[in-house]
């Protein structure tokens, strides 16, 4: 990997540390946690400024705890640890991360991590619409303290997000839900190393007497610079019982909700009809595990 | 600014001093000579360069060396610490899963970490495995048979 003006490699013990190495380096420098997305970084020229690397992964943040109002991921906790909570792997709300995490190949669940994933900002990766659809927040540091920002409000183009200079992610926390939930994703990709074509996440809530309470239709992979939210989707879940023609009609509002890429990988026909097709089958997935 | 740290690798402790922007990869096979580690693509697409840290498989051209001072890395030829081939490698012969050889370091790594979990995988247990392992020769078919081989009890 070529990083023309790297001149040091920093490994802070703790919070204060990084803030102090980002307070030095201002904009050059660069947080690595598991540093599996440097080389998609970098091959797009987009680190030649770099001159320090600040490695987060002694500060202790790799827990993933469970409790009533929902779970608390730790910035650096790995895919692999998260694939084996019980939790992610029975209940039906967690679904879409569970989905999610089928698809990275072993050596990249076992390095990369949750704060990477999303801090990556990369619209084509697949764990981070998971988190979106089940209204993640992300919790980062800064030197005036901490602060809270819903994943909705995260992404703000490609690579770029909410957080300013000198702040980094600390934790991702997801809200429990009240009612009856179930989430899924699904992908269409071309091999277990290559991005995604089209990803979508999706989750419902419904009441105690089957109707839909509340819904999320994220899409990914193309269909912009960052995931979008589908909300004209979302509205037609909402109130209604959910039946697979909802699903159907829900899936056809996506695909008229986005205006994605043509690239290398696919056209941007191909990708509003996939839309239509991912979400269609996700919410029936979601509403299978809802009747579980 | 190089660094000097402990690099924990095959049971043996190496110190040595090493670029900030330095993979584990390049440490593995210009600094310490361990070059059963293959370089491929460099850039986390292809797998020849799996090692293993604190017994799980990853990318040693995606892990820079600073990150993994005082962990426990085994390579490949940490599997055969006294010459002789384990079980797994033996399988990949005998089901002749082996033609140009470039992906097979990296194969056995990712499998081996499989075969530490699980004793009898299933065929797709052991395709998703190896899912981030490219091979242009065999097919796959012969690598799964030697994984299979190796796992029979
Ligand atoms: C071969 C391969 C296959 C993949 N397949 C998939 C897949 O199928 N599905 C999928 O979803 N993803 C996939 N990915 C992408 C993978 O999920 C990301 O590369 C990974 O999640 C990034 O996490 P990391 O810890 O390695 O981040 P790093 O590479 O360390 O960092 C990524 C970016 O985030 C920043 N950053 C990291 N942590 C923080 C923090 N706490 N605060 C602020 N900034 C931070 C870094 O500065 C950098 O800009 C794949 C990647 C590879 C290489
Ligand atoms: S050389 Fe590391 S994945 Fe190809
Ligand atoms: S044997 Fe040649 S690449 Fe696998």
């Amino acid at each position: 990997m070529a990083l023309p003006k790297l001149r040091e490699f920093i490994t802070p013990a703790d919070a204060q540390g990084v803030l102090n190495a980002l307070r030095n380096y201002q904009d050059r420098a660069l947080i690595v946690a598991g540093g599996t997305f440097l080389h998609g970084l970098e091959s797009r020229g987009l680190l030649t400024h770099v001159e320090a690397l600040i490695d987060i992964q002694r500060l202790g943040l790799d827990y993933l705890e469970s409790g009533k109002d929902g779970l608390k991921l730790g910035a650096t906790a790995l895919f692999a640890d998260l694939e084996t909570m019980p939790e992610i792997r029975n209940d039906p709300w967690l679904g879409a991360i569970k989905d999610a995490l089928v698809f990275p190949p072993v050596q990249v669940k076992n390095a990369a991590t949750i704060g990477g994933s999303v801090a990556a900002s990369c619209p084509f990766f697949d764990v981070p619409i998971s988190f979106m659809c089940l209204d993640g927040v992300v919790k980062c540091r800064g030197s005036s303290g901490m602060r809270d920002i819903p994943m909705q409000e995260f992404f703000t183009g490609l690579f770029a997000n909410a957080m300013e200079n000198g702040e980094f992610m600390v934790e991702l926390a997801i809200p429990r839900p009240r009612t009856r939930s179930a989430s899924a994703f699904m992908k269409v990709e071309t091999n277990a190393n290559d991005l995604a074509i089209l990803n979508a996440a999706v989750r419902i809530d419904v009441d105690e007497s089957g109707t839909c309470s509340d819904a999320r239709v994220i899409a990914g992979g193309g269909v912009g610079e960052t995931p979008i939210r589908l909300s004209d989707a979302e509205q037609v879940l909402v109130r209604q019982r959910l039946t697979p023609e909802i699903c159907a009609r829900a899936g056809l509002s996506a695909k008229g909700s986005v205006n994605p890429i043509s690239d290398h990988r696919a056209s941007a026909a191909y990708r509003s009809e996939m839309t239509r097709v991912m979400v269609n089958r996700a919410l029936r997935q979601a509403l299978d595990r809802l009747r579980q | 600014m190089k660094q000097i740290v402990p690099l924990h690798i095959n049971g043996d402790i190496h110190e040595v001093a090493i670029e900030p922007g330095a993979t584990l990869l390049r440490v593995l096979r210009e600094h310490l000579g361990l070059i059963g580690t293959k370089r491929g693509c460099d850039s986390g697409g292809c797998g020849c360069c799996t090692v293993h840290l604190d017994g799980k498989a990853v990318y040693s051209c995606m892990t820079f060396a600073l990150q993994v001072a005082g962990r426990k890395i085994t390579t490949i030829e940490g599997l055969s610490p006294d010459g002789r081939l384990n079980r797994l490698q033996d399988a990949f012969v005998e089901a002749g899963a082996v033609q140009c050889g470039y992906c097979t370091c990296g194969m056995i790594m990712a499998a081996q970490q499989l075969l530490d979990v699980t004793q009898t995988p299933t065929e797709e247990e052991i395709r998703r495995a190896i899912a981030g392992n490219l091979c242009r020769c065999t097919g796959y078919h012969k690598i799964v048979a030697a994984i299979k081989l190796a796992s029979a009890p």
